[in-house]
This record gives C-alpha cells, structure tokens and sequence, in this order.
C-alpha cells in the first residue's frame, strides 16, 4: 500500500493539543499575576481577559481534538459524529472571542490613553498642588513662628517700655501739635495736680510764663527737640513747681511736626532745698555780721546811756536839759533793744533751758495779747491737741516768738479777723507743730523768701525794725526747730485756698537735753 | 449585578415570547454547511484582528520591550496558524473517503497518487508546529511583562 501515512499528523495533534493547553493556562497565569500587580493597568486587563479567551479556545479545540483521536480510534465513530458539531460550534465561537477581545483592545486602549492622559494630568496638578501646598504650609509655618516671635518681642518690649512708662518718677507724656496730651502717666497727672484726666488736656496751659512757653515752642519747631529746660508749671492745686524738661518734636514722613514727647522733672524740692539753704548760709552771714556790729555798737551805746543818765541827775527835770537827755535816753535804750535783737537773732545771748509745756506757753502769750487782739476785732481760736508732750527750750525767748507772730497777724488784720492757733504732735517726725494762721492780706510770692531777712519789713518808715520774725526765726533755729509760711492758706476742711498766711513752727520734742541754764 | 426596575418588563416580555414559540417558520434555516462557512470566516476575522494588533503594537508599544515583541511573534505565529488552518479545512473539503485508507485507525493513509491537495492537507494537519511556538511565545511576553512590572513595582 502505498500513501502518506497519517499517525504522525495524529501524534503531533495530540501532544501539541496538550501543550496547547498547558501553554494557554501558564499564560493565563502570568495575566492574573499581572492584573494583581498592577491592577489599575488597562494593557494588563486587556491581556487578562484576551488570555481567558484563548485558554477557553485552546480547551476547547484540544480537548476536541484529543477525544475526537480517542473516539474515532477507539471505534467510537458515531459517538464522535455526536460531538463534532458541538466542538466544531465551541471552536467558531471560542475563536471570534479571541478575535472580539482584540477589538476590545484597540477601543478600550484608546479610552484608557484619553483617561491616563486626564489622569496624569491630574495627577501632575495634584502633585504640582501639594507641593505648592506644602510650600504654603512652610511659608506659612514660618510666618506663623516669625509673627509669633516678633509678637512676643512687641509684648516683651511693650511691656518694658509700659512699665518704664507708668512708673516713672517723672512726667513722661504725648502731646499732639496743638499742646493737646494724648498720653501721660500717674507720676504726669500727680505733677499736674490732676487726678482724672480733663478734656481738654492741654499741657501749654500749665506753663506758669509766657515766655518760657514761646521759648519751648520755638525751639521744638526750630530745633526738633528742647533739653534741659528750667520752666515752672503751675498745677491745679494752685502750687507751683520748678520743671527741667527734655522733649522732642514728633514729626510725620514728611518732615512736619505732628506732635512731641517729653520726660518732665520735677526739681521744686531741689529748688526748695537749695533756696533754704541759701537761705540759710544768708541768715548765717547776715547773723555773724550782726553779732559783730551789735558786740561793738553795745559798748559805746552803754556808754552814751551811763553818761546822759549821769548827766539826767546834774539837770532839773522840768529844765529844757533833762528833756533832752531823756529823749537821748530813750533813743539809746531802743539801739540797744535792736542790738539786742539783733543778738538774740545771731544767738549771742545767754541761754535758759527747762521744759516747756507748748499749750501752756502759747496760752500764758495769749493771756497777754488776747485783749490787745480783741480790741482790733480779731477773734482768737484755739485749737490746742491735748496731752502735749514736753520740750526742752527757753520759755522766754519762745514767748517772743509767739508775740512777734500774734503781732505780724495783728497788722495783716487792721479791719479785724480770725487768729487761729493751733498745735498738734506730729509723731512722723517726732516733732511739736504750732500753727499762726490768720485771714489777713497774706504775703506775696515775691517777698516769701525775703520775710525772714534781718530789716525786712512791709510796714511804713518807723513803724517797724524789720527784726521781728528774723528773731523768731533765729530763736527757733536755735531750739532745732524750723519754721515755714504758707500764703494763701490751704484750709484742710474745705480744701479750698483762701486769703491770709500760716506760720507753721514745728519745734523738736527732746532737743538739747543737757543745754538747760547753759550761757555763753 | 444590580437588578433595575426597568429591565424586568423587558425580560418579563422575551420569557412570554420564548414561551409563546411554537413553530420557527419565519426563521431562516441553517443547513450543515453553514458551520463549515462560519467557521472559515471565524478565521478570517480571526486573521484581521491578529493583523491589527500586530501592526497596533508596532506602532504604538515600546520597540526594544520583549513582552512587546514576543506578543508580535505570537501575532505572526498565530496568523499563519490561522491561514494554515484555513487551507487545510478548505483541502479537507476537497478530500473524499476515497483519498484514504484504514480511515479510524492509526494506519491511516492517504492514498497515491499524492497532489499538491493531499499534501496540503498533510501539511494543514500538523499546524500544532505553529500553535505551539504562538502559545509560548504569548507565555514568554506575558511573562517578560510580570517580570519587568514586579521590578517597577518594588519599593
């Protein structure tokens, strides 16, 4: 027999309808690792689906083949005949699957370019967002720390310079350019004599001069800045207080001024301090002169006075002589009362220490002047704290105190008036205090510091030596006390100013306690 | 699958209309050589889109990518397959029981004298040469593509 034998086309069918198979699912495998592993990868999804087509094809048409060599060799012919439509309709079907997923693939890779395109798009835009997002949120970070750190050196030094500010012993204020103070601290307002703040407010209204408020303006819109600069205010409470001010003119971005700043100092106790001690080396100078010139008048005054006395007994008394030598007489007894005085002020005199009860000397003077007071229509109020304790002093040179300052209230009272004395124990600085206040003319700012001057006086030619208050004031120095004058008179009930003048004589409770009987 | 409201009356209708069918005679009939056409155009269609994805591929997928080029020669492999395939069953056609002997057994002949049909036929018959080769070369893309995209994917 002669042909093309066909086992071998049988065997190769057989074994490579296995392999067919095998080769189908291993791919299979490798689709289903690649749709695991990147899920989202249409590509992938495409091979998956493709691979599950063409495992489905090679199962069928192997499978078809494998029983189709079974059944026919197996003589199975017609069992086969069953089957072929089936298996011929199975791979028909199988195989345009295959073809149909390749369709798939050119339509769905176009969607999945157009949808990646979008997405990385998107995806470029997210990351190019949360990057600038990410920058924002450092920049903003960093703002956030800058701000809360410059913050809290703002607080810092706020809270500094406030300080500095509201506890300032001196006067720190803001003004703008019309002089109106926009801001001042307690130590500005106490200086002012203000305790809530006026509207307005305006600072150039508390210089006392005219002048030296031109010259403060002139030289902060001149110069930008005044320093040192000596002026007085005069406070609501009518006092008046000696300023060293430094300021500076605040001006705007164009130059002008808007306004100015100032520390203010208030120098009044400094000026007071000063002034009393001028004052008091005058007194000292004008004491020693007077010591010198009463020590030499003294002696040809007792002269002139033992002579005309001797001379008195040569004369008859009712000869034009005798008249003459008593009028001699009489002038020389009163040189040597101003030399006296001038002594007593000067402390040349001899010295006679006990203990004193205040109340009771001022009582013994006013039993004295009382009526004298009283006919001129000047009531005498005593107010006298009780339980005074002691002093030590010179009853009588004290006694001449007290007149001279009952005197001086009797002339600044000729129409009548009110005298009241008071007394108290000021146990602060262990002192005794007498006040002299009358409601008389007062005393003038200008004289104040002229009143205890040796010769002084306000009084006409004549009627006074001008020595009273400088004894007064020498006998009480030399008791360790000081004395003060405050006109007008700030009366404490009322709280209002009013006319007339006070001498406050304060006087120390234990002063010299060996000194008693003690003489030069 | 999420069951719509809207199509139950529609596959409500079709069950009726299924029920309803008692004879078909509207209905074209399909002979036996209908499956044989069908068939042949399955692997025309077949040819087409292998043809299509082939040049797909080339155009627009890495040209230095093995899985690429080794999904193109399954392409090509598959393709020959598929016109082999084409040619043997148009052969077989021409082919009757007289062209062989001991037909069942595994001492088939085709009878002499041997034409170009017959021996087109034998060929046809061993187009497991080209379907093989196609099925490890899709095996051995696939694999290239997992491989590549695990060493992409590790952090």
């Amino acid at each position: 027999m002669t042909g093309l034998p066909l086992a071998p086309t049988i065997l190769v069918d057989l074994i490579g309808s296995g392999l067919v198979i095998i080769l189908s699912f291993l791919s299979l495998r490798y689709a289903h690792l690649l749709v695991k592993l990147q899920p989202r990868n249409f590509i992938w999804g495409f091979l998956f689906f493709f691979c599950i087509a063409m495992a489905a094809f090679s199962i069928s048409r192997g499978v078809g083949h494998i029983l189709r060599i079974f059944l026919v060799l197996g003589g199975h012919e017609e069992l086969w005949q069953r089957f072929s439509p089936w298996s011929g309709g199975f791979n028909t079907l199988f195989m345009i699957s295959v073809s149909s997923a390749i369709i798939y693939y050119h339509k769905g890779l176009a969607a999945y370019k157009a949808i990646r395109s979008e997405a990385e798009k998107l995806a470029d835009a997210n990351r190019r967002l949360e990057e600038t997002a990410d920058e924002l949120q450092k920049v903003n970070t960093y703002l956030e720390d800058m701000v809360e750190e410059r913050t809290r050196e703002l607080s810092k030094s706020e809270k500094k310079f406030r300080h500095f500010f509201e506890n300032s012993k001196d006067m720190v204020y803001f003004c703008d350019i019309n002089g109106n103070i926009t801001d001042i601290n307690q130590s500005g307002l106490r200086m002012l004599g203000v305790e809530v703040r006026p509207s307005p407010f305006n600072l150039l209204s508390f210089f006392k001069d005219d002048q030296a408020l031109d010259r403060y303006l002139f030289a902060l819109s001149e110069n930008g800045f005044v320093s040192d600069f000596e002026m007085e205010l005069a406070s609501t409470d009518g006092s008046v207080r000696h300023i060293l001010l430094s300021a500076n003119a605040i001006v705007d971005k164009n130059g002008f001024m808007i306004g100015c700043e100032g520390i203010a100092k208030d120098m009044t106790r400094l000026r007071t301090m000063t002034d009393q001690l001028i004052r008091q080396e005058k007194m000292a100078s004008v004491g020693q002169m007077a010591a010198g010139v009463a020590h030499e008048i003294n002696t040809p005054l007792g002269v002139i006075l033992g002579y005309t006395q001797l001379m008195m007994d040569d004369f008859a008394k009712d000869s034009e002589v005798y008249e003459n030598l008593r009028i001699i007489e009489r002038q020389t007894k009163a040189c040597r009362k101003i030399v006296a005085d001038l002594l007593k002020f000067s402390r040349q005199t001899d010295r006679a220490r006990a203990e004193v009860d205040l109340n009771e000397l001022i009582e013994e003077v006013l039993t004295v002047s009382e009526h004298n007071l009283n006919i001129s229509h000047i009531q005498v109020v005593r107010r006298f704290a009780p339980g005074l304790p002691g002093m030590i002093g010179d009853a009588e040179k004290l006694r001449q105190v007290f007149i001279n300052l009952f005197n001086n209230s009797q002339h600044a009272m000729p129409d009548g008036g009110e005298l009241t004395i008071l007394t108290r124990h000021d146990q602060a600085t262990g002192e005794l205090v007498a006040t002299v206040r009358d409601t008389g003319s007062g005393i003038a700012d200008e004289i104040k510091p002229k009143i205890f001057d040796p010769f002084f006086t306000t009084k006409e030619i004549g009627k006074g030596t001008g020595l009273g208050l400088s004894v007064t004031y020498g006998i009480i120095r030399d008791h360790g006390g000081s004395i003060a004058v405050e006109s007008p008179v700030h009366d404490p009930e009322t709280g209002d100013k009013r006319q007339g003048a006070a001498f406050h004589v304060r006087l120390p409770v234990v002063a010299e306690p060996k000194a008693v009987n003690e003489g030069e | 699958m999420k069951f719509r409201f809207r199509t139950l009356p529609i596959l409500s209708f079709t069950i009726l209309l299924l029920l309803q069918a008692v004879d078909a005679w509207a209905l074209q009939p399909h002979g036996g050589g209908e499956g044989f056409y069908i068939h042949q155009m399955a692997h025309v269609f077949f040819m087409g889109t292998l043809t299509y994805l082939y040049l797909h591929t080339r155009r627009s997928q890495d040209p230095d990518s093995r899985g690429w080029r080794y999904l193109r020669l399954f392409c090509i492999l598959l393709f020959f397959w598929n016109l082999m395939a084409f040619i043997g069953h148009e052969s077989a056609v021409h082919l009757s029981a007289d062209d062989f002997s001991d037909l069942g057994t595994w001492h088939e002949h085709l009878l002499s004298p041997l034409d170009a049909l017959k021996f087109t036929y034998f060929v046809a018959k061993m187009d497991h040469f080209l379907t093989v080769p196609a099925l490890l070369a899709l095996f051995f893309s696939l694999r290239s593509f997992y491989l590549v995209a695990r060493e992409e994917t590790k952090p």
